[in-house]
């Protein structure tokens, strides 16, 4: 059997994937859940220094890819998180740097020792995403509240369906329930309506991500951040509990019937 | 496997998975060479589902070519914005469409373009172009950004809110109809119009819009 292997994308750049990916990684972790989470973004690597490990790197995903580092050497542990793992991109090359062979490889590898393989996408669709989506088992789709960020997702949900994979899913990163209350920010239920997949949280705008992500601890290390809850909570919905979406999830009941409908 | 096979009514349904181009040619060139399909692939209209998969103009091409080795017509194309581009540039090397009037319903009372429509049971996703000799049906959303351009009718079993083209070789005896019609821009023959900005999506209220009087109307849809 083995782990799963979950990429993490949206189209659009900027709306929280490495977010999401580190957070993710933590709140599995923290459950006892062993994660390995994968920087496929090759040439602008950050998820090393969301997570606090910049300083740890010895070797990175293409020395893994071709061979130079052995699998084990590559992988760095989060000394807070016994649980979990790392694998940094490469900063001096390029997306052409990886086939979708070679990271099919790689994650197959991976999970036979691991029960979550957690890949961090570039944004946009070309190579970087494609090689991204290639190993994955469950693609999450980062959506912020907005027309042009929900445009990309629809465009990249679509060609994530013409792969025959597993639907995707959904997370809506920023969302601020004072601006939707106002009329000024897409509601989830507009969201939802457009895009028809099925929703797996909600994270609001927090300022604790902004320190935290300054200081390389994730919001999800703790538990008071409304955020860190947030993922908290999807966390637990990818290993499979029946959790409850929150008020803070905005339009209340309207959501319940959205998550019933979408649950297989 | 890269290529799969699919008798429709409305053709044969072939889909191109990923791949090198090259070997993906040649899969199917001896797909259709293989001696016990000859009869089954001759004379097919073929429906090309490219999926994620851009195909370029000189591809496109030797499909075509491919294709018409069969005696076999391209008639649907499904898939991304680049391979539409492509098959606008290739069109005028491609036999003519067949005439495709609405409407005028023969002696058995079967419309003529009814065993021509292409249905599409999925939601068409911003990218996403669906282009069809008949007419189309989609039970399912056209999200903004999608486009669908048919030579027939365009219905839309759900939200149709990307660009449509309804009798798009002219055709000004098409229609357009959708459960919820607030399209980004539709078009039918060579009229051209743009929902108001005043309609905004979620009501579901079935309608139709066709070319009255030189321009195009919007009408319940009523029988
Ligand atoms: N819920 C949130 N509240 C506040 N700020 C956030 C939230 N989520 C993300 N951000 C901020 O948004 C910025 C972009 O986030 P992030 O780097 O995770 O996006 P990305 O999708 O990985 O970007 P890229 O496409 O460049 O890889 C960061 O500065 C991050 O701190
Ligand atoms: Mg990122």
């Amino acid at each position: 059997m083995g782990g799963q292997v979950v990429t993490i994308t949206s189209g659009k750049g900027g709306v929280g994937k490495t977010t999401a990916t580190a957070n993710l990684g933590v709140a599995l972790a923290r459950r006892g859940q062993r994660v390995v989470c994968i920087d496929a973004d090759i040439g602008l690597r950050n998820l090393d220094v969301v997570l606090g490990l910049e300083n740890r790197i010895v070797y990175d995903l293409v020395d893994v890819i071709e061979g130079r580092a052995k699998l084990r050497q590559g992988l760095i542990k989060d000394k807070r998180l016994p649980e979990l793992h790392l694998l940094p991109a490469a900063q001096k090359r390029d997306k052409t740097a990886v086939t979708d062979k070679q990271m099919i490889k790689l994650c197959d590898d991976l999970r036979k020792e691991f029960d979550f393989v957690l890949v961090d996408s570039p944004a946009g669709i070309e190579g970087g995403f494609k090689y991204s989506i290639a190993p994955a088992y469950q693609v999450l789709i980062v959506v912020t509240p907005e027309v042009s960020s929900v445009r990309d997702a629809d465009r990249v949900i679509g060609l994530v369906e013409a792969q025959e994979k597993s639907s995707p899913r959904l997370i809506i990163n920023r969302m601020r329930p004072s601006m939707v209350r106002r009329g000024e920010m897409l509601a989830t239920s507009d969201v939802l309506e457009i895009l028809s997949i099925e929703l797996l949280g909600i994270v609001p705008e927090d300022e604790a991500i902004i320190t935290s992500t300054n200081k390389g601890h994730p919001v999800a290390l703790e538990d008071h951040s409304p955020a860190g809850a947030a993922f908290t909570r999807i966390a637990q919905r990818m290993m499979g509990e029946d959790v409850a979406f929150q008020a803070l999830d905005e339009s209340g009941g309207l959501l319940d019937r959205f998550s019933r409908l979408f649950r297989r | 496997m890269t290529i799969s096979f699919k008798g429709t009514r409305e053709g044969l349904l072939i889909t191109l998975g990923e791949g090198v181009w090259h070997d993906v040619l040649n899969e199917l060139a001896a797909q259709l060479n293989r001696p016990s399909a000859q009869s089954f692939f001759k004379g097919a209209r073929v429906i090309l589902e490219t999926g994620a998969r851009p195909i370029a103009v000189t591809e496109l091409e030797e499909l075509i070519a491919l294709f018409a080795q069969h005696e076999m017509t391209l008639t649907s194309v499904m898939g991304e914005r680049q391979t539409q581009e492509a098959f606008d540039q290739v069109q005028a090397s491609l036999p003519p469409p067949e005439s495709l009037t609405r409407g005028n319903a023969d002696e058995t009372g079967v419309p003529p373009d009814a065993t021509t429509a292409l249905l599409v049971h999925r939601t068409v996703r911003s990218g996403q172009v669906i282009r069809h000799a008949g007419t189309v049906v989609v039970i399912g959303d056209v999200n903004p950004g999608a486009e669908v351009i048919a030579e027939g009718d365009v219905i839309v079993w759900g939200k149709l809110r990307g660009v449509v083209h309804a009798g798009a070789s002219g055709n000004e005896n098409a229609i357009v109809g959708a459960l919820v019609l607030t399209p980004t821009q539709l078009r039918i023959g060579g009229y051209i119009a743009r929902a108001p900005d005043d309609r905004r999506s979620g009501n579901w209220v079935a309608e139709i819009a066709r070319v009255r009087g030189e321009q195009i109307i919007v009408e319940l849809w009523s029988a």
